[in-house]
């Protein structure tokens, strides 16, 4: 089943075309994430899919619903997480979910969602007293409270320490366990390839690349990076050959960008061995989904200013 | 409907408590108009005023005009300047996200002032009474809530309608008390205006405060028979809501500006 269904989708604001002709799907029970540099238009996409803005051009269906008119039935099944929605700064916690939650028809008890969201310490206390993090994470709690099929999350995850992080990633991944589809914008590579099942990148609201986060823009493809330390007392001319490409070295740091890394480590490894070198910090990386993401970004941008 | 009527009352009670937490707001709009009352009672005691051609005692005279001048705070100021911070803050854009009806959730915060203003005008005129002997018309009493009635439904939707055209927060308590000072002084609110210069009756008169004012000073000067209804003041109040809601309707905006 598809979740949101996007064609043709156009959005000018006068003689500026935010979003021109982008056309995706997202299946239910998935995670996608669109991403995208600040004025791409990722923003303006988002807010149309949640029924805030209006479009100029194309079709567009969220759980079968368009969310232009889709009123109040289609709001009952969506939860929106936004970094620009408040909160009254003079309520508790607890009165806040709970005010939330007297909007839908069959809202999540307040108790459950309060563990969910770890602010158990913090029951009674009123909005104005807590952290961003803490704000962070009862926004999140708002968004669930309804028990929506679809949310979405406007970087979920800006301004959280490490672990905070690390459980709002858990707490994300177990709305997919429960069959909840989730479209995620965020400017985070990781949260993107920890999440993601699929991801979009935007920029001058054009869709230029999609796919997962393993063969997004020819990821899966693109060529590996070994590195290492050349071991003390060995000229950097005494590397072995390779069939292609050649070793870069900087002071006692090599680099090699190849597409054949499998052939390179094998030569690269047992020329160590029979020289009985160590290679201190040996990796080899695939490109990370920021390379690609700045390949595909920086490209365009290049485009656009041109 | 049904359900819908529930959630506006469970939101008044929302409103309410975050109304009362909010010290400035509580003070301003709630404690300010009793310590008026307070402060101008004393200076002035129950000396005898000059109104309407004849001689009245001056507290009689200024336990409405304070009530009208509280009610303008309540609904009016309380309304323009709360619409102004939920909307600068995101939090009408959180709520046009979720599924209550939007007029459900305006309801709410109208019915929350208006809760305000009758705890209001409870405690002037418990204090006029038990303070300064200063008794309440109960032969009128259907008019007095009339008066009240019409003057928090103008008022209200006169606050819905300013709200637009603040810019911001911080501007809101700015904007709302530049238009209700200058007007009140005019209103005889604070002392009667019956020597004051025609053109500023006249344009005193045309703004809602002064008729609201007016209309429960004479009920409290015994000076209306039957009902309790003064009818210039009401039809001029009447005219003011309808005003009101045509101007919230044709103004009110959900998103701060520039979005």
């Amino acid at each position: 089943m598809v979740a949101i269904e996007v064609r043709g989708l156009e959005r000018s604001y006068g003689d500026n075309r935010a979003v021109r002709d982008i056309s995706f799907e997202v299946n239910e029970g998935e995670v996608f994430a669109l991403l995208g540099p600040n004025g791409a238009g990722k923003t303006t996409t988002t807010e149309i899919l949640e029924g805030f803005r209006s479009r100029t051009a194309g079709d567009v269906t969220v759980l079968g619903f368009d969310p232009a008119s889709g009123g109040r039935a289609f709001r009952e099944r969506i939860g929106i997480v936004l970094q620009s929605c408040g909160i009254v700064e003079t309520l508790t916690v607890t009165e806040t979910i709970g005010m939330y939650g007297s909007y839908y028809e069959h809202p999540r008890p307040v108790g459950e969602l309060i563990e969910l969201v770890e602010l158990s310490e913090k029951p009674n206390a009123l909005i104005r007293t807590l952290s961003g993090g803490q704000r962070r994470r009862l926004d999140l709690a708002l968004g669930l409270v309804g028990d929506p099929d679809l949310i979405f999350l406007d970087e979920p995850t800006t301004g959280f320490d490490p672990s905070a992080r690390r459980s709002a990633w858990r707490t994300i991944r177990n709305l997919c366990d429960l069959g909840k589809t989730v479209f995620l914008t965020t400017h985070f590579m990781d949260e993107a390839q920890e999440l993601a099942d699929r991801v979009a990148v935007i920029t001058a609201g054009e869709i230029v690349a999609s796919g997962t986060p393993g063969d997004l823009g020819g990821r899966d493809v693109a060529p590996a990076t070994i590195t290492f330390v050349l071991p003390a007392g060995t000229p950097a001319d005494a590397l072995p050959a390779l069939p292609d490409g050649s070793w870069e070295v900087d002071g006692s740091r090599v680099t090699l960008v190849t597409g054949s890394p499998v052939a390179a480590a094998y030569r690269l490894t047992g020329w160590a061995i029979d020289l009985a070198v160590d290679l201190e910090q040996f990796a080899v990386t695939p490109p990370s989904l920021e390379d690609i993401y700045l390949r595909l970004t920086g490209h365009s941008e290049q485009a656009a200013v041109l | 409907m049904n359900r819908d009527l529930q959630l506006a009352l469970r939101q008044v009670r929302y409103e309410q408590r975050a109304f009362w937490r909010n010290r400035t707001a509580a003070f301003f709009t709630f404690l300010l108009p009793v310590m008026f009352l307070f402060i101008f009672a004393s200076l002035n005691g129950n000396d005898p005023v000059k109104f309407g051609g004849g001689e009245v005692p001056f507290v009689t005279l200024f336990v409405p005009g304070i009530l009208a001048y509280g009610i303008v705070g309540t609904t009016f100021g309380n309304l323009a300047i709360n619409i102004a911070s939920l909307r600068q803050d995101g939090v009408l854009k959180r709520i046009q996200g979720s599924p209550i009806p939007r007029w459900v959730y305006l309801v709410g915060l109208i019915g929350s002032a208006c809760a305000t203003t009758v705890a209001l005008a409870v405690v002037v005129l418990l204090i006029g009474r038990v303070g300064y002997g200063v008794k309440p018309p109960l032969a009128t009493a259907p008019g007095l809530v009339v008066m009240i009635l019409l003057g928090t439904a103008a008022l209200s939707a006169l606050g819905l309608a300013i709200c637009s055209f603040i810019p911001n927060r911080d501007a809101a308590p700015a904007v709302t008390n530049a238009i209700v000072l200058p007007l009140s002084f005019f209103s005889g609110v604070w002392f009667p205006v019956d020597k004051a210069p025609r053109a500023v009756r006249v344009i005193a008169e045309c703004f809602p405060l002064q008729p609201l004012a007016h209309g429960m000073q004479y009920l409290f000067l015994h000076k209306v028979p039957g009902p309790g209804l003064t009818l210039f003041d009401s039809v001029r109040l009447g005219a003011w809501i309808v005003v009101g809601v045509i101007a919230a309707i044709r103004f009110f905006r959900w998103a701060p500006r520039g979005t």
